[in-house]
């Protein structure tokens, strides 16, 4: 079983766009993550999402690596766009949708996926 | 945890700040919406913006007292 650490730079570095919320598309359990998961479907986004209340060390290693010390957190392509409020802001400003057409292209595909990440 | 104690922590990292609001949100001590518009700002990504007020309220975000912060920041024009 793959270290913790190296599961969650996987799904940063290997899916198009990963959202670590707390709960899941069908069942979100926190305002900033619902939040986050908004722009992003309105942004048309491809979403792999990872929930990260399972294990209070998801969160301590995601930290650990991206530097940002609080739930959510959106990568674009192995990026940290940020939380809830950039995301928001971009979508608001057009760059969110621009940076997803650059790095994805405009005819992207739009599923939404749950990552579960495997829990030693 | 209260309004002022985050305004002085901000206050002590952006010094110049020209605008620095912090409003509890929900009254209940631990939510709370900050506003920041500094020089400090100028040039750099939204991220690393944000990066910089995240830091400066590390403690509180790491010890649970802030439990949701959101954040506007802005350089000046």
């Amino acid at each position: 079983m793959k270290a913790l650490r190296e599961q969650i730079e996987s799904v940063i570095k290997e899916e198009p766009v990963a959202l670590f919320m707390k709960g899941t598309p069908q069942m979100v359990m926190c305002g900033n993550s619902s939040r986050a998961l908004n722009a992003l479907h309105a942004a048309e986004a491809p979403i792999t999402t990872v929930d990260i209340l399972p294990d209070p060390r998801i969160r301590q290693e995601l930290s650990a690596l991206s530097g940002w010390p609080t739930i959510p957190q959106v990568f674009v392509k192995g990026e940290l766009i940020g939380g809830a409020d950039i995301v928001e802001e971009l979508l608001d400003s057009g760059e969110l949708v621009q940076k997803l057409d650059g790095a994805l292209g405009s005819d992207r595909p739009r599923e939404v996926k749950v990552v579960a990440l495997e829990l030693g | 945890m209260e309004a002022e104690a985050i305004r002085d922590l901000l206050a002590r990292a952006f010094p110049d700040a020209v605008e620095l609001a912090v409003e509890d949100r929900t009254g209940t001590g631990d939510h709370f919406q900050v506003a920041v518009t500094s020089a400090t700002f100028d040039g750099l990504p939204l991220v690393d913006q944000h990066r910089r007020v995240n830091a400066a309220l590390a403690a509180s975000l790491a010890d649970g007292s802030i439990h949701e912060l959101r954040i506007k920041t802005k350089g000046t024009p």
